[in-house]
């Protein structure tokens, strides 16, 4: 099956934010406490929080199970008040 | 509840033999009202829910070592909970989906076809971004490139490739990390700017 105009899109994207120093999924994960913290509050990121950022835009993965996370923390906030 | 009351002793509690069971019923609380709210509507019911707060606790217990205190511990727990229940509906969800029809001599082909309805020029320089896209995949990328990112296309996560290989993520990731950056070399070479490959692909 050839690619779909869709897929080939999608990939170009991932070219295109291809950087040399990228976080991989593990590294990314591991810092997404501290990036949603921040995040949530508006801060500015540091740069190790700047490579997770990075990691989350090219990352379909990590980002869904960021958008999850969220609303995770959400639900925790919410009835505890 | 405030951040700093929150965060008064989780870890010596969950430490303390005495204190541990009131505290990680109070986390399991917390752990299954931000699991429910993120993943009841995903196609899991509620006993999902409690399975993953189950094994999160225990991961949670095992890892206590691990968190270094650079957010709340509430919120470290809850990136565990989400890992384990993301990474179980993951694999729930793409068992089901066939890697078969993916084979070396077939991965990321491109068909230049029906672009009859754009205008001529537009379509030409698409056309010779995606000859060009299509030159660098095969003379630039391996065969378990090639693979992957079609799978990846294909919408199978990188853990499921790797579980699928008997790789792991962070291999997985790396791969395809690999070939990104050598399909981009390829195409800066070849003059073409990161602005340009997303334009003319749309
Ligand atoms: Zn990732």
């Amino acid at each position: 099956m050839p690619l779909t105009r869709q897929q080939i899109a999608m990939l170009m994207q991932l070219v295109a934010e291809t950087t040399s120093d990228e976080l991989d999924c593990s590294g990314c994960l591991d810092h997404l406490a501290e990036f949603a913290e921040t995040h949530l509050a508006g801060q500015p990121l540091s740069d190790a929080l700047e490579e997770v950022r990075t990691h989350l835009k090219n990352c379909h993965c990590c980002e869904h199970e960021f958008q999850s996370f969220l609303e995770a923390l959400k639900g925790m906030s919410d009835d505890s008040q | 509840m405030s951040a700093t009351h929150e965060d008064n002793g989780w870890v010596d509690r969950l430490r303390d033999p005495t204190l541990q069971p009131q505290a990680l019923e109070q986390l399991r609380d917390l752990l299954l009202r931000g699991l429910r709210r993120a993943f009841l509507s995903k196609a899991s019911d509620d006993a999902f829910v409690e399975d993953v707060t189950q094994d999160a606790l225990v991961r949670i217990l095992d890892r206590l070592d691990q968190f270094e205190g650079r957010s709340r511990f509430s919120t470290w727990a809850m990136s565990v909970a989400v890992r384990l229940a993301t990474s179980e509906l993951r694999r729930k969800r793409t068992r089901d989906i066939s890697l078969d029809g993916i084979t070396d001599g077939n991965a990321l082909r491109i068909e230049f076809a029906d672009e009859s309805t754009e205008q001529p020029s537009a379509s030409a320089e698409r056309n010779s971004l995606l000859s060009k896209l299509q030159e660098l995949i095969d003379e630039r990328l391996t065969d378990r490139q090639r693979w992957a990112i079609q799978a990846l296309l294909n919408g199978v996560p990188i853990e499921e490739i790797a579980r699928r290989t008997d790789s792991n993520p962070n291999a997985v990731y790396k791969l395809v990390h690999d070939a990104r950056t050598r399909l981009k070399q390829g195409f800066e070479q070849a003059g073409y700017t990161a602005d340009d490959l997303v334009g003319l692909s749309q």
